[in-house]
């Protein structure tokens, strides 16, 4: 087997030979003495290449396998459409792939396709959009072909434009139906407002989808200025630039301008405790979301709120949302809290479980105490370390394959994250101390701010738990009413008055 | 792994050149019966590590089910030197609960005479309970709280954390129990200790506790989902007589009383070193990993007997059954068939049978969803478990008056496969897809242990590298063959999902009264 052409590291024959088998076994693992790991991070410069049309590749060979996998991310997506055509953006997406070219009918496409066993995909996203193919190497030239076939010049067919809608219009009339799909609904539209991430298919955006509209979105959004490739696998890099290059420099691609900025969410939150009733008698155990707006990427801070995030709810069993909801009081099977940088504005603070119906202001008020809790104590010698380690240990699976190292890459230039970030992001973490954790919880959690909401039967919720009196809805709200959000129709997403 | 040449296949005009993907493992079986799998591979400095238990809910019996389930909680919960600042205090507490446990057990059972016979209306009332009872009650909750001060809480997952452990998870299904971590590459001491502890001086802690995280997850997977209870009910019509019945997380009733005695009984049979392999894949060296093995799990006790064979098997049905079920889902039809266990020969011919139903090439797509426009949705696959096996189609109705004409698309679609063999084309279309999918699957590592893990509890791990060469054998014939030979009336079970508020519409529902 040849050695992976990325792998930089000094890795691997690290562990010391063990003692014979009739040694002792040492009485607790923190006996165990392990050498260190020396690994360094790919470099971003090592895999880049500027293609024609002003395009943009990272190439990260891989000859373990006789595969190649070319993906390509598109400087588009349904942020650039109004409000109507958000069904039109997401169709362009999926009828590329679904309805063959202009010069094969999706049957031949898609026969030929699965012949090879290449699989190629294609969609627009709501501020980024892709396509993809992977093949066996042998079959990389004409799978190529096909790919920027559909890139290029995509059939857009009628019957199974037919199809999707009418699959899509049973997907809506089924929104309301399991109280997870509501709560992501509701707790999006309460954080973000009237905002391009929160507008919702209706049976009206779907029907205005046409092939013609479809072809229109296509020819103002896909040329080579757009594209960032992210290419693994079995290839040699100079060749394969020159096939992407050949590709890129056809005359059928459109010119295009720069792609508008990002627009930011301008809704303020208001904090409060809200509810969805759900009708079903069967309906046992309650979704909740707690949040509050949060911090960008460009904020410095992020690595401190991260770090924060993963000792309060972030790290699974071992954080102490978790630990204290399901651990000591078994009231969720999960529960976690995240603090996601917003790529292009501040993203949100959000914590989530799901409890028996009675249950759920008791882990609600666990959630808020912890929050308050972190803002106001230092957190221990103990959880510091811990989550310096484990960040810090975990790095190198970030590139673990060179998927993952194009792909990282690919991203990063997308969303113009500075260069050199993965260089020192392990001193970075390191260097995030007690005091740093405590003045980012102060500063960026909020819990006198909260959006609490809550779907399920909510009578059921309302009433709480007969065993443990102290803890209601109502009192997490200083007595003040709990708003009610009606369902929308499914198919109109208009919500009943009052 | 090295690359071998298969087979060098001309066809319809297109040069295929296969070539098929050998894992190459290193096989270790410890004195007490313990197989080690090991699979060096360069890459990132990272160890995939897992281990499989051959026991899954099909070895459960009535009475326990769930225990299985159960049991992969309470791997979590620690050992003699982790999980607890006082093992002999503890383990004093662990007794007593035990002990109160079985008294309030005793007062239950009155309870549950008295419902029985129609005393009361609801034995876990507290307004039902006696003095006694409720005494019991009360000095069982004051003793967990004595011992909560004695947990180290989840100690075990804090020190795999602590040193870049990632991953860690388990499972349990009809026929394994799975845990698994990825370690950085200098820590395999660790996982050798890590797991060597907690098999050999395992200490089920909130055992009782625990059920309630139990509850919550059935609350989640099942109950709360808009059709989790029918779907349980849909496993339990459709098998009979065979532990597949029952669903993996158990009856509730069973969970919330599964005794201590049970659940070591079922640990020392199904967890002894014999019923167990472990699977290394990535950046070790396969001497140290030996070395290792032998240090810390030879310690473990072969088990006193071997696991009891699987007894209750499925029984011969003979006649369709048939569930028609309202719920907030799309309008749905299940179809379901006895097939044949995993191993059998007829699993590859029918693994290749779904292929040529499914994706956008395959016959369902063509005929029931473009052609009769029946459907948005039609697919179908096998599931060879252990010792039985089962095929599903399903289809999704454009509308619910359609349902049951798709419900006869599909029947209509399997006669056809009895009538005429598959095409040269779609066979070849099928083969081409598997051997790029060898690659693909072999891809990550941790899906490289979690497979191997696979074919050791339903059989062994060469299979994994048998599996290309029994898909590529399979002719038109076979596949013909399993059609005719499972698809029958008899041996069918059928699931219609209509929404909930669903009304038939009909032609003149007026005057048609005379």
């Amino acid at each position: 087997m040849r050695r992976r052409d990325w792998m930089t590291a000094a890795a691997g024959g690290a562990l010391a030979l063990p003692q014979l088998a009739s040694a002792q076994i040492p009485a607790h693992p923190s006996l165990l003495e392990f050498s260190p790991i020396e690994f360094q991070p790919p470099e971003a410069s090592q895999y880049r290449r500027e293609l024609p049309g002003g395009a943009v590749a990272y190439l990260v060979e891989d000859h373990q396998f006789p595969l190649v996998d070319v993906s390509v991310t598109i400087r588009t997506g349904g942020y650039l459409v109004p409000d109507e055509d958000i069904d039109v953006a997401s169709f362009t997406g999926s009828q590329m792939r679904a309805g063959g070219t202009q010069s094969i009918s999706f049957t031949d496409f898609d026969e030929e396709a699965a012949f090879l066993a290449t699989q190629i995909g294609c969609s627009v996203g709501r501020t980024s959009s892709s396509a993809s193919v992977g093949c066996l190497k042998q079959n990389l030239d004409r799978s190529l072909e096909m790919f920027f076939d559909m890139l290029m010049h995509p059939g857009f067919d009628a019957q199974q434009l037919e199809l999707s809608v009418a699959r899509t219009l049973q997907g809506l009339e089924r929104r309301n139906d399991s109280t997870r799909s509501i709560v992501n609904r509701e707790y999006a539209r309460l954080m973000r407002g009237n905002h391009f991430t929160t507008r919702q298919s209706t049976e009206d955006t779907v029907g205005r989808v046409t092939a013609e509209r479809m072809a229109a979105f296509h020819a103002q959004n896909y040329s080579p200025s757009r594209f960032i490739f992210s290419v693994s696998g079995d290839f040699d890099t100079d060749e394969m630039f020159d096939k992407l290059s050949a590709y890129l420099t056809s005359s059928d691609w459109p010119e295009l301008g720069a792609a508008p900025a990002i627009p930011a969410p301008t809704h303020h939150p208001r904090p409060g405790v809200y509810m969805v009733d759900k009708v079903d008698e069967n309906l046992n155990q309650a979704q909740v979301r707690i949040g509050h707006l949060g911090i960008a990427r460009s904020n410095p801070d992020h690595i401190a709120a991260s770090v924060m995030n993963y000792i309060l709810g972030g790290g699974s069993f071992v954080s102490r949302i978790m630990s204290r909801v399901r651990s000591d009081e078994g009231l969720a099977y999960s529960a976690s809290s995240s603090i996601t940088p917003g790529t292009y504005y501040p993203g949100l603070f959000s914590a989530a479980f799901q409890s028996e119906n009675g249950r759920c202001a008791q882990a609600a008020t666990i959630v808020l105490e912890e929050m308050q809790r972190i803002r106001e104590e230092k957190v221990s010698d103990e959880e510091l370390e811990l989550s310096h380690n484990y960040n810090i240990e975990i790095f190198p699976r970030f590139f673990a394959t060179a998927g993952q190292v194009a792909g990282t890459f690919a991203a990063d230039e997308y969303t113009g994250r500075e260069e050199g970030y993965w260089q020192n992001y392990r001193d970075r973490i390191a260097a995030v101390s007690a005091d740093d954790i405590q003045r980012v919880a102060q500063t960026y959690l909020k819990p006198e701010q909260a959006v609490i909401l809550a779907v399920g039967a909510t009578d059921a919720v309302k009433a709480g738990n007969p065993d443990e009196p102290d803890y209601s809805f109502q009192s997490l709200n200083d007595d003040n009413e709990i708003e009610m959000i009606p369902l929308p129709d499914p198919l109109t997403m208009k919500y009943p008055e009052g | 792994m090295t690359t071998r040449l298969l087979a060098l296949l001309i066809l319809l005009g297109s040069i295929w050149v296969a070539p098929a993907q050998e894992v190459e493992v290193q096989e270790h079986i410890l004195d007490n019966g313990m197989r080690l799998l090991l699979v060096p591979r360069e890459g990132d400095p990272n160890i995939s590590c897992g281990w499989v238990a051959r026991v899954g809910s099909v070895n459960e019996r009535p009475g326990v089910t769930g225990v299985a389930h159960l049991f992969e909680h309470m791997m979590f919960k620690g050992t003699h030197t982790l999980g607890t600042k006082d093992i002999d205090r503890d383990l004093e507490l662990i007794a007593k609960l035990d002990d109160l446990k079985a008294q309030i057990r005793e007062e239950e059972a009155v309870l549950v005479e008295s419902y029985r016979v129609g005393q009361i209306e609801d034995p876990t009332a507290a307004d039902n309970r006696s003095e006694r009872h409720q005494e019991l009650l009360a000095e069982f909750e004051n003793l967990l709280k004595v011992q909560s001060e004695l947990l180290v809480k989840d100690e075990f997952t804090r020190i795999y954390t602590s040193q870049g452990g990632s991953g860690m998870n388990a499972f349990t299904s009809n026929d394994m129990t799975a845990y698994f971590v990825n370690v950085p590459a200098n820590k395999l001491e660790l996982w050798f200790w890590m797991e060597s502890d907690r098999l050999a001086n395992p200490v089920f802690r909130e055992f009782y506790a625990e059920r309630d995280v139990v509850r919550e997850e059935r609350r989640l997977r099942t109950d709360s989902t808009p059709t989790g209870r029918i779907n349980e009910q849909f496993d339990a019509m459709f098998w009979q007589a065979s532990p597949y019945s029952w669903p993996v997380i158990g009856w509730s009733n069973d969970v919330e009383n599964i005794t201590r005695e049970e659940a070591l009984e079922f640990f020392g049979t199904y967890y002894a070193p014999n019923n167990l392999t472990m699977v290394l894949v990535g950046d070790f060296q396969p001497d140290e990993a030996i070395a290792l093995a032998e240090k810390y799990l030879s310690r473990l006790q072969r088990g006193e007997k071997a696991p009891p064979p699987m007894r209750t098997r499925e029984i011969k049905q003979l006649a369709e059954k048939r569930m028609i079920a309202y719920a907030e889902t799309r309008p749905t039809v299940r179809i379901r068939y006895h097939t044949a266990p995993d191993a059998h020969v007829d699993e590859p011919p029918l693994l290749v049978l779904g292929s040529i139903l499914n994706g956008r090439t395959g016959r369902f797509f063509k005929s029931l969803i473009l052609e009769q426009q029946l459907a948005v949705q039609a697919g179908g696959g096998v599931n060879g478990l252990k010792y039985d096996g089962m095929f599903e189609l399903v289809g999704v109705a454009r509308d619910p008056n359609q349902l049951l004409d798709l419900e006869q698309g599909l029947y209509e679609q399997m006669e056809l496969l009895k009538e005429e063999l598959v095409t040269a084309r779609e066979l070849q279309k099928i083969k081409n897809q598997q051997l790029a999918g060898d690659f693909r699957r072999l891809k990550s590592k941790s899906g490289l242990m979690i497979q191997l893990l696979q074919y050791e509890a339903l059989g062994e791990w060469q299979n994994i590298n048998r599996f290309s060469e029994r898909i590529q054998a399979v002719t038109a014939e076979d596949v013909q063959r399993v059609v005719k030979k499972y698809f029958t009336r008899e041996n069918r079970t059928v699931g219609l999902y209509y929404p909930k508020d669903f009304v038939p519409a009909t032609e003149d529902s007026e005057g048609e009264v005379e």
